[in-house]
């Protein structure tokens, strides 16, 4: 134990033991917490599962029984008693099911790093294979979810753990509490979890060190030397210093992490750069699935390299009123036409810089003028650029205009022409919300300041107008016709687009089975040739693109007026739905809300799923039927379930095949989807070498997606089949071994 | 044992009976006792199960009928009724009708006569002999009324008065084709003595039939039937014939069998109601069935209906002794139905099954079909078992089913019923010089699969009596027409096919003949529930909680974002859009359900930079901007508690902020997943 000396011992031992110690006790801590956060969990679902047995012992009393025979108790001590008589049915078993998840789109999942369980299969298979288990744990570089590892330490513990631990520094004079300190925490270590009053006791010295913190000192040296010589992994005494730094400083209550923007309707709004304004909706928003931080598209695009499609007519050529910005002195005659001449010969484009986080790499274009936006509360000198006038605008107006105003002034080769009014112009306050919000807007509307003074809302258009042109030195200039790309000839295009489809397709079928997942490509100012990823995946171009739209290798969807289900289709016979946005005749587009599309070849995208009913099969196990009759080829479901890439489909497959049990299905060369955690009522159709229906991958909007098609009409209420082998897609084979009977 | 020859075989043909799985194997000279036993427990073991549960259901089928077989095309021989009132019929008539009913005089009411109507006695001899049915016959048959009087004090027992009150010659096994109406043979009995106002006190009424035969054709019996109505006959004719072949020769013995109904009982309630009788006879001094080759067709109170002697009579009580006793055939006497609805059911003294109408339903001229003309058929049922190795046969003189003694009057009428209602069996047709054979052998494709609703089988006890109101149930097509081309009725469609493959049958149900599961809780399905997809909602719950958690965990996204991307995100998920071309449209809709909220949570400029953001990814024109928001302006001013509201959620959602970014700090942030 070593108890000798230690009083006399301050050194990096008598640290390391506290270290130890300390981490210990906040280990048994968390893992008290988490069986409060079972227990109290597990109490909240009972009290469901009470609420919902008392709605059914009501139902139950509202019925009226059949009149039971009832059961008369008698003894002679005892008066009668008289029970209804109720018998219970003997209910047949059901197969087993493991619990899923409904899903009814695809979700992509990171590979697991850690086993999260070992399998049970039953004692036998255990006691006869172990190496299964140990192989197991292996490809999972022996991670294990919960293993006790010592090295395990988290931020938050690492936080903890210094707080804690800094209370001996401060304490350092007082040997005597220390090593009463010291004496509990050796009793702690022997007796593992048995002292909870221990633990109230240190928690309440663990917060009142937190409550302090602020106050105190920095921790010291030593405590990031000790922790750094106990987990030598996470990295050296600096690098633990500065990253508590970096953690205490977020801990302070209210304020936000640097990189985030404050809330643009909260009362700490402050005037920040468009981009700053709209970084969090730009690098969450997924444009393929329309929401922000979808689940099946890890990498999304960032808008600022789309173009415009059209320009759209960007000012309003009347005034909005009488008090419009266009009556002021010289505005009615001068303005509208200097805008117009402008940009007509401007080819100067909107900003490209983002704040921070990507590269302006390849993306931005050589020309295009980048607007130094880096800026810093500090600095707040007052260097107005373009203003001569006087208003009393916040400091936070004024900075951004501080560094950048000269260099874009310099870039900007026609100026706009901005008459002042002669009359002074009114003090207004521009609060900071207000400024960021005219920074956004004018990014989208330019100069229409009538349209952007009404969706500000409290400010007039004069007012904005003025605003304007303070800002003017830093306002992006409306884009103009991107002609880096030449355009084709329209005419030629479709005659090329046959051929083109064609070749294509016949590339694929020729060459090997292999189709890649699609990924938008983003090679700006580079067509797509050979260097074009989507050419060598041997996918198309999508919308998704960031090539231009008169790119060659986009697809050019169909024209069919009729359902698209012949390879008369383009679409059809490039195993793909129907592009909504590119199939403009087919209906593909049309009838939103109805079932009754005429393209038949986009029931995957809309859901247009059949009613599938669960009941035992007749062959194993589950068993999925239909409810409604369908007539050959027509959809029935798409199989959804998790996307795993092929390296964890090889790992889970493992564990399923040894379960013999396996929802896996290929999706690409990259991808796999699985249905053993999430997916549809489709994953119990059985395996059948005379099956009913069949499988295809299809490409549904830059997606790969599995769908289930009837191969024969199919009557109500019949077992729904498909032949987990083979299929029509060139993509699919069966992961795994292959069985004639899947027992689920 | 080789097979036997089923030539050689003479079987026992019991009356009405089922098979009797006696194996007569006479015809080998040394059978080894043991071998023929094991034989013997094999061919139990193989046809005793369906062979009982057929027997149950004849049996329920008498007394509860689920079908009525005259309907079934091929019996339609067996359907005496013509449609032909149908066409005079009128709805108008119905009230005259019934009044006239009304006139007449209540059946239910004790009147002055007894009436009883013998249609026959039915015996089968045991002897295989060219006594067929269709050779007429007669038994003497002597009514007595037994009166048991309350015992006096000085009795030992019961004081018993008997009162001949007739006696009358029955036909012997009657076939019903050739007897004319009104030629059974009746007898009245006055009510006078059913009056309690005799000298002794009479407890009990009952009626004793005893029927004497002498089990021999009878060469000057009474073939002419008109010859013996309504006359007593003289009873030395039948009983000196009896008393002359008292000694014990093969037929020649005279047999009496005896049965006693009660009238009245003890309680003087009535319980011979009006209606038809079958009443199973006792054989007084013949032993009864050995118990050692009693199996589980004989055993039945000692004898059975099939195999038993019984007595077939016509009760009614008339009111009008001068009307004719006629015996009008039985299915005329249908149509009244006061007296097929009150089934004797309380008859205690004899086992009496009233006679189903439709078993016993004469069959009227125009069914003699030419196809079949009435010959004698001998039909020998040749039963494979023990991996079709073994065989045993039994032949029968008539064209009744075995297993339920059904009448089928014609030999394919007999293969078809057999083929659809004793589908346990396989049965092949094949010809005879004599008759037909029909080769039975289990069929082991039978799997007795439930096909009704299987809502019945899992629903909870009483559910049929506790419903409220109308009850859903599952969807499931029954074919009730089904008119498949027929083909002629052909004896070839019973051969042993060749391909050994039986023609592909229409399921007669079909659809949800099965009991659906809902898919994430396993529960049964109701069939109220069917029509609901339980997963058809495209954002399911714990997707929606996904997302928002998802988004929440976010450190470096303010609290206004987080809000507008969550509603964003569950408005999406719930509507499912899929094209570019649909986000204007989605945006304007994203005012309409969340516009009060948004508004109410003062969240206007996060929307505003969410619609820029869409359309900065040229998702939106800025006329969708545009419109967007002066929708949402009329919103806000549409909104009347907005003041007083705004602060409030002002400082919530503040406050709030404040908090999910401590607790969730360090989880995600948003360079990160972008990156």
């Amino acid at each position: 134990m070593g108890l000798t000396g230690r009083k006399s011992e301050k050194g990096p031992v008598c640290w390391r033991r506290r270290v130890k110690s300390e981490y210990m006790r906040l280990r048994q801590l968390k893992r008290f917490r988490r069986a409060d956060e079972v227990k109290s969990m597990f109490s909240s679902n009972r009290q469901k599962i009470l609420e919902r047995t008392d709605i059914l012992n009501q139902e139950w009393k509202l019925r009226r029984i059949q009149p039971t025979s009832k059961m008369h108790i008698g003894f002679s001590e005892f008066s009668r008693q008289v029970i209804p008589l109720k018998t219970l049915n003997a209910v047949a078993s059901v197969p087993v099911m493991y619990s899923w998840s409904p899903l009814q789109q695809n979700f992509m999942v990171e590979d697991e790093t850690v086993l999260h369980n070992i399998p049970y299969m039953g004692d036998e298979i255990l006691d006869q294979d172990g190496t299964f288990i140990e192989e197991l744990i292996k490809n999972y570089d022996g991670k294990v979810h919960g293993d006790r590892e010592c090295g395990f330490i988290n931020d938050e513990i690492f936080v903890e753990l210094v707080n804690a631990l800094n209370q001996y520094s401060d304490n350092e004079e007082d040997d005597e509490e220390e090593d009463q300190h010291d004496c509990k925490f050796e009793k702690m270590d022997l007796c593992d979890g048995k002292d909870d009053a221990e633990d109230s006791h240190k928690d309440q010295l663990n917060s009142e060190s937190l409550n302090n913190d602020g106050s105190k000192k920095f921790p010291s040296d030593k405590i990031f030397e000790a922790i750094s010589s106990m987990f030598p992994d996470k990295g050296s005494t600096e690098e633990l210093k500065e990253k508590y730094k970096e953690l205490t400083e977020q801990q302070l209550p209210g304020a936000l992490p640097p990189e985030c923007t404050p809330n643009i309707d909260g009362p700490n709004a402050k005037s920040v750069q468009r981009e700053q304004s709209l970084h969090s909706f730009h690098t969450l928003f997924c444009r393929r699935c329309f929401k922000y931080d979808c689940f099946l598209h890890p990498f999304h695009a960032t808008p600022n390299t789309y173009k415009r499609k059209n320009i759209e007519n960007l000012v309003d050529g009347k005034p909005c009123g009488i008090y419009c910005y266009m009556y002021m002195d010289g505005m009615v005659r001068e303005y509208p036409a200097g805008v117009i001449a402008e940009r007509a010969k401007t080819p100067s484009k909107r900003t490209v810089s983002r704040r921070r986080g990507r590269l302006p790499n390849s993306n931005s274009r050589p020309s295009t003028p980048t607007v130094n936006t880096e800026t810093k509360d500090t600095d707040s000198d007052r260097e107005g650029g373009a203003d001569g006038n006087d208003c009393n605008d916040n400091d936070d107006d004024k900075k951004d205009e501080t560094t950048s105003s000269s260099e874009a002034n310099s870039r900007c080769q026609t100026p706009v022409k901005l008459k002042l009014s002669s009359e002074p112009p009114e003090n207004v306050d521009w609060s900071g919300a207000e400024a960021s919000l005219f920074r956004v807007l004018i990014g989208t509307y330019y100069d229409n300041f009538c349209a952007i003074a009404r969706l500000i809302g409290t400010k007039t258009c004069r007012q904005v107008y003025e605003f304007r042109v303070k800002e003017s030195s830093i306002i992006a200039r409306a884009p103009a016709v991107d002609e880096n790309t030449p355009q084709r000839k329209k005419k030629r295009k479709h005659r090329l687009w046959a051929t083109h489809c064609r070749k294509i397709q016949l590339k694929k079928d020729g060459s090997s089975n292999h189709v890649y997942n699609y990924q938008p490509c983003d090679h700006p100012r580079q067509p797509c040739d050979s260097s074009c990823p989507c050419v060598t995946a041997q996918n198309f171009c999508e919308k998704f693109c960031q090539c231009s739209s008169e790119c060659q290798n986009r697809f050019p969807g169909c024209r069919c007026k009729a359902q698209c289900n012949t390879k008369q289709c383009p679409c059809y016979l490039a195993v793909r739905e129907c592009d909504p946005d590119l199939c403009l005749t087919c209906g593909a587009a049309d009838h939103w809300d109805s079932k009754n599309v005429s393209c038949k070849n986009c029931s995957i995208q809309r859901g247009a799923k059949k009613h599938l009913l669960l009941a035992p099969s007749d062959v194993a196990g589950w068993g999925i039927f239909i409810k409604e009759p369908v007539q050959k080829n027509e959809f029935i479901s798409e199989y959804c379930g998790e996307i795993i890439s092929q390296d964890e489909a090889d790992r889970r497959g493992k564990v399923y095949d040894k379960y013999m049990c396996s929802f896996l299905f290929n999706l690409n060369n990259d991808f796999v989807v699985d249905a053993t955690r999430k997916g549809n009522k489709i994953r119990f159709a059985n395996h059948s070498v005379n099956p009913n229906c069949y499988a295809k991958v299809m490409m549904v909007n830059g997606d790969h997606r599995i769908g289930i098609f009837a191969k024969r009409a199919i009557q109500t209420g019949e077992e729904l089949f498909f032949d987990y082998r083979y299929s029509q897609a060139d993509a699919l084979k069966y992961v795994g071994i292959e069985r004639e009977m899947e027992i689920p | 044992m080789a097979p036997q020859k089923y030539s050689a075989q003479v079987m026992n043909c019991k009356a009405n009976g089922a098979v009797y799985p006696s194996s007569g194997v006479s015809s080998i000279k040394k059978p080894k006792m043991e071998q023929l036993q094991a034989d013997h427990e094999l061919f139990l073991q193989a046809f005793e199960k369906p062979t009982q549960i057929y027997r149950f259901l004849r049996t329920r089928n008498l007394i509860a009928p689920i079908l009525l077989h005259r309907t079934l095309n091929f019996m339609s021989h067996r359907n005496s009724r013509t449609n032909a009132k149908r066409k005079t019929f009128k709805v108008d008539d119905l009230l005259s009708n019934v009044d006239g009913m009304k006139g007449e005089p209540g059946s239910q009411s004790l009147t002055s006569h007894l009436q009883l109507t013998f249609t026959g006695f039915f015996h089968k001899n045991d002897k295989p002999c060219q006594n067929s049915e269709n050779d007429q016959n007669s038994v003497s048959l002597e009514v007595l009324l037994v009166k048991v009087c309350h015992k006096k004090r000085k009795d030992v027992s019961c004081p018993i008065k008997q009162v001949p009150t007739g006696k009358k010659q029955v036909p012997l096994n009657p076939n019903f084709s050739q007897t004319k109406s009104g030629a059974f043979p009746s007898l009245l009995v006055s009510s006078n003595e059913f009056e309690p106002s005799n000298s002794h006190m009479v407890k009990s009424y009952s009626l004793l039939f005893r029927v004497s035969h002498t089990g021999k054709r009878d060469p000057n019996g009474f073939i002419n039937y008109e010859a013996d109505e309504n006359f007593d006959v003289k009873e030395e004719l039948p009983s000196r014939k009896k008393r002359n072949s008292s000694h014990r020769g093969d037929g020649e013995t005279p047999e009496t069998f005896v049965a006693q109904m009660t009238v009245f009982d003890k309680n003087r309630r009535l319980q011979l109601l009006d209606g038809e009788y079958e009443v199973s006879m006792q054989q007084i001094e013949d032993c009864p069935v050995s118990k050692k080759r009693a199996s589980w067709e004989t055993i039945l109170d000692g004898k059975t209906f099939s195999q038993g002697p019984t007595l077939q009579f016509t009760l009614r009580w008339t009111g009008d002794p001068s009307t004719a006793p006629v015996a009008k055939p039985l299915s005329t006497r249908s149509s009244d139905t006061s007296t097929t609805e009150s089934r004797p059911s309380t008859l205690r003294n004899a086992p009496v099954v009233a006679k189903d109408l439709v078993s016993t339903s004469i069959q009227t001229r125009r069914e003699q079909s030419p196809c079949e003309p009435i010959q004698k058929l001998r039909i020998f049922y040749q039963f494979l078992y023990n991996n079709n190795t073994r065989q045993q046969t039994e032949a029968r003189d008539d064209l009744h089913c075995p297993w339920c003694t059904l009448n089928c009057r014609k030999l394919y009428s007999l293969l078809k019923h057999l083929k659809l209602s004793h589908s346990r069996f396989i049965f092949n047709y094949v010809p005879h010089p004599k008759g037909a054979r029909i080769d039975v052998s289990i069929n082991e494709c039978y799997d007795g699969s439930y096909v009704g609703n299987p809502q019945d089988i899992h629903s909870q006890p009483g559910f049929a009596f506790s419903r409220n109101g109308p009850v859903k149930r599952t969807a499931v097509t029954r074919i009730l027409v089904c008119r498949p081309k027929r083909t002629k009725p052909s004896l070839s469609e019973f051969l042993e096919s060749e391909d050994g493959e039986p023609e592909q049958q229409r399921t007669y149900v079909s659809g949800h003949n099965r009991l659906y599961f809902h898919s994430d809780s396993c529960m049964p399905l109701r069939p109220q529930e069917m029509e609901v997809d339980s997963e058809d909602e495209r954002d399911p719950e714990w997707l929606r909680e996904k997302t928002t958690t998802q988004i929440e965990e976010f450190t470096d996204v303010n609290e206004g974002e987080k809000e507008v991307m969550k509603l964003w995100n569950l408005h999406v998920m719930k509507n499912g859009f899929i094209s570019d071309n649909q986000m204007s449209q989605a945006s304007m809709l994203f005012v309409e359900n969340y516009g009060p909220y948004i508004i109410r949570r003062n969240l206007c400029r996060n929307f505003l930079l969410h619609l820029v953001n869409l359309h900065d990814f040229n998702l939106v024109t800025t006329a969708t901007i545009d419109r967007a928001m002066a929708h949402m302006k009329e919103m806000e001013e549409s909104l009347p508690e907005l003041e007083e509201g705004r602060e409030s959620s002002d400082a919530t959602c503040n406050g709030h902020a404040v908090s999910s970014v401590v607790s969730l700090h360090g989880k995600r942030s948003k360079s990160g997943v972008s990156d």
